[in-house]
């Protein structure tokens, strides 16, 4: 209870003591985001640790060898992410479901194993120490990306472009038949799903002293896919809800000590069954929303027509 | 009247059968173009080749667009454009636009939602405007809304107390009407309905009538598919009839319903022979069926009183009563979408009537488990066979006698069935996916043999079959009849059900229509008027 105690009471305090927890919320609500985009355009993806990888290696190899600017390497990264995502979608964007998502998994520990093991530029499995961390300062970049981001997601949606994604992820054939050009559109969620993971794995580089090839694997995407499990996939907001929550539960359960692992689990296990939907559901926060809030979102509405 | 659609010798088939064999048709713009058949003959692929979710092998789908520019600028200023081998969302783009006999809804978003993502076409990219939505910018989405509603209104959807709703919380005929007008949010030339009255009551019918009228009236183009005649017959100018892939009639709807080949395709093969053979003879017996409602038997085996059962919002059976006595063939006949199948499906516990009585023996059918069910003596064949493809003969056999006790038994009776039926004992090793549909609908029987039932329901045995495969799954119908099963049989081939049952009903939109003797049933020209419409 000390955590919402101090979160409380004394916020400041609490932002100064839990830095590198509010950082890593951040990049996990990047990722989060990430997810999402793949999710609302019905894709079963896991691909997002390895474009993670992508950008968080290109951010740090610039860095070294590149006198370039930092953001313009973290920018470079994200960038990588996305081609080589169309690279990746090309073949792998025909399956789907479970089929989608074993070969995307194919592709991360592909990435991990087969690429970032047997490259010297990338320090092999000793991994890469960043020349330039800045564990605090790399976190205004992250604090202030999340909103602009989730708005930007959340407009997204609202788009041409998202109405499509909504209506191949509730059915394909419908969709074509409303001249919906599916593949088109699978692809471009791909790619911009792959530039945040990117985007997300650079700015996670610049509050580290390190990067291992092991933070890039399989349990990492694994992860990734809990957020959105358990906050929710119908709006943006949901996945970064589970993010949050997910990422500070360690944090909260902190005082169970040893049991850590085990409430953790319990309370992860307790929201699957309670909220199959995720915590945010249809209709926003059905848990913690006020009765007025349901009253006036579903209220009669006037012809918006005129 | 030019022409907007011409099919030129359209082939496809799939494996070794000819879904769609040489098929031409054209269909004049401005008019309702009726496509009927009986199941499976071919409509269904003949839309998707339409469409570009299927290509053709062969053959020419031409769409000629004179009179005014397509809907998406852009592509296909020319004449004419040849639509096969292009995908469904190009197809779309040249303004043909379908619905699906199987809704094909975006069932978790609103009706408006719908009707707006069906507008894909003629929104403009506006990633931009979308990012800094500020009044001005977003005249568009306003505009868009209100066509959408306008839409929604035309198919008879009030959009103040519709447009908020999702999609699967709509009503059967709701959810229909709904996805025409998201086909028409493409602004299509070509509107493709299939089956747009399956599963309807009438007086939902008679809407959809009015609608697709309507439409016409205000110089859209419909080819419709559905296989209620009284509708298609109604609102069509022309119509083309499919059998087995092949296109066996083609005219005006008067010409066609007349047409003894149709006649045949839709009562079965049996049709010319029948009335050859009695000549002289139907009035009479018209005359004696009228009078005689078939004689039930007086302590029935299965015994059914006023059946209703409902699909959420539909009512698929509506008051129901028959019996079948003890060593019987009784058989269901009717239209598609009549509601017999549902019929069999409340008998063996699949579903759950929402009132009514059915009993087998002592046992209350409504509210029996469906192995206690099957285990009293009951046991159903399904329609569409429903075999395991991926296990060999001999293995769905050995599944069939699952809930057997004597093992010893049961294997010889599986040994006994492979003597019995030499089709299933020849090819024991062999995968079921491996048969043919004939031999598949053998394999069902036998399987259903081995639960040992005294009353077995058979429904549509004889679906997507060859003629003399008809005849060979027949027999076999009779042979276990002639061992002491009876029988409770569904069928679509009227006149081959009508011979070997000794009994019959005729259901219609979930009624019973006419019952009598299958012999009197045969030549009763009712029966004719329930499949034709008339």
């Amino acid at each position: 209870m000390d955590f919402f105690v101090q979160l409380f009471t004394n916020p400041v305090g609490f932002y100064n003591s839990h830095e590198l927890l509010i950082a890593q919320m951040g990049i996990n609500a990047i990722l989060a985001i990430a997810i999402f985009v793949t999710f609302y355009s019905g894709q079963l993806t896991l691909a997002n640790a390895g474009f993670m990888a992508i950008g968080a290696y290109t951010t740090v190899i610039m860095n070294i060898y590149l006198p370039t600017p930092l953001p313009l390497d973290m920018l470079a990264g994200a960038l990588l992410a996305g081609a080589v995502s169309v690279l990746v979608g090309l073949p792998v964007l025909r399956l789907r479901g479970v089929f989608l998502a074993i070969a995307t998994i194919g592709f991360v520990e592909a990435l991990r194993l087969g690429v970032i093991l047997n490259i010297p530029i990338t320090g092999e499995g000793q991994g890469l120490k960043n020349p330039t961390p800045d564990p605090l300062g790399g976190i205004v970049p992250i604090l202030i990306s999340v909103p602009i981001l989730t708005y930007m997601v959340w407009r997204l949606t609202h788009t041409r472009l998202g109405q499509a994604w909504a209506a191949i992820r509730e059915d394909e054939l419908a969709a074509s038949s409303n001249g919906i050009n599916v593949p088109v559109y699978k692809m471009i969620a791909f790619i911009i799903s792959a530039i945040l993971a990117g985007y997300a794995g650079a700015l996670e580089t610049h509050i580290n002293f390190f990067i291992d090839p092991l933070e890039y694997s399989v349990t990492r995407t694994i992860q990734i896919l809990t957020f959105a499990v358990v906050g929710g996939t119908t709006n943006v907001i949901g996945p970064i809800v589970g993010a949050v929550f997910l990422t500070s539960l360690p944090e909260i359960v902190r005082q169970f000590a040893a049991y850590r692992d085990v409430v953790n689990g319990v309370i992860l296990i307790l929201v699957i069954i309670f909220r199959p939907q995720g915590i945010v559901g249809r209709g926003g926060l059905a848990i913690i929303a006020p009765r007025w809030w349901t009253r006036w979102r579903t209220r009669e509405r006037p012809a918006a027509a005129h | 009247m030019s022409a907007l659609l011409q099919l030129t010798d359209v082939n496809r088939s799939f494996g070794g059968v000819h879904a769609v064999d040489d098929v031409s048709l054209e269909i004049k713009e401005g008019t309702i173009f009726g496509l009927i058949g009986p199941n499976g003959a071919g409509k269904t692929t003949l839309v998707n080749l339409v469409t570009g979710y299927i290509r053709p092998q062969s053959g020419s789908i031409r769409l000629l667009t004179q009179s005014h520019p397509p809907p998406h600028a852009g592509e296909g200023r020319a004449a004419a454009v040849e639509l096969a081998r292009r995908p469904p969302h190009a197809v779309a783009g040249l303004g043909v636009a379908r619905t699906f006999q199987t809704l094909r809804l975006y069932r978790n978003l609103t009706a408006i939602e719908n009707v707006l993502a069906g507008m894909h076409l003629r929104r403009r990219d506006d990633t931009l405007q979308q990012l800094i939505p500020i009044p001005a910018l977003l005249k568009e989405d306003r505009r868009r809304l209100k066509q959408a509603r306008e839409l929604l209104a035309r198919v008879g959807l009030p959009p103040d107390s519709f447009g908020d709703r999702r999609a699967a919380t709509l009503s059967y005929g709701d959810q229909r009407r709904l996805e025409v007008a998201r086909a028409l949010a493409l602004n299509p030339h070509l509107l493709i309905l299939d089956e747009p009255a399956a599963g309807m009551n009438p007086a939902e019918k008679d809407r959809v009538r009015a609608l697709i009228q309507q439409l016409n009236q205000d110089g859209l183009t419909v080819l419709l598919i559905d296989h209620d005649m009284r509708l298609v017959m109604s609102v069509c100018h022309h119509i083309a009839v499919l059998n087995f892939g092949r296109k066996i009639a083609d005219g005006p709807p008067a010409t066609v319903s007349q047409d003894p080949t149709v006649i045949t395709a839709y009562l079965g093969s049996q049709a010319q022979k029948t009335a050859a053979h009695v000549p002289g003879s139907e009035e009479m017996d018209v005359a004696a069926t009228s009078t005689t409602v078939a004689a039930e038997p007086a302590s029935p085996l299965l015994d059914v009183r006023d059946l209703q059962v409902s699909y959420g919002a539909i009512q698929a059976v509506r008051g129901v009563s028959f019996g079948v006595g003890k060593g019987e063939i009784v058989a269901l006949i009717g239209a598609n979408g009549a509601g017999k199948s549902t019929i069999l499906n409340s008998l063996s516990g699949v579903l759950r009537p929402h009132s009514g009585v059915a009993r087998f023996g002592e046992l209350d059918l409504t509210t029996a488990p469906p192995d206690r069910i099957v285990r009293q003596g009951l046991v159903q064949v399904p329609e569409g066979r429903e075999i395991l493809a991926r296990l060999t003969v001999r293995e769905n056999l050995e599944l069939g006698a699952w809930g057997r006790r004597d093992g010893r038994s049961a294997h010889r009776d599986i040994e006994g069935l492979m003597e019995q039926f030499p089709i299933l004992g020849q090819r024991r090793d062999l995968l079921a996916g491996q048969l043919s549909g004939g031999e598949q609908q053998i394999l069902a029987i036998a399987r259903g043999l081995l639960a040992q039932p005294k009353l077995l329901l058979l429904d549509e045995p004889s679906l997507g079959l060859a003629p003399q495969m008809v005849d060979t799954v027949f027999e076999v119908i009779q042979r276990i009849h002639n061992d002491g099963v009876t029988i409770l049989l569904v069928e679509q081939n009227a006149l081959r059900a009508l011979e070997i049952a000794d009994r019959a009903y005729v259901v219609e939109t979930g009624r019973i229509l006419l019952s009598g003797t299958g012999a009197a049933l045969r030549r009763n020209p009712e029966v004719q008027k329930a499949y034709l419409g008339g």
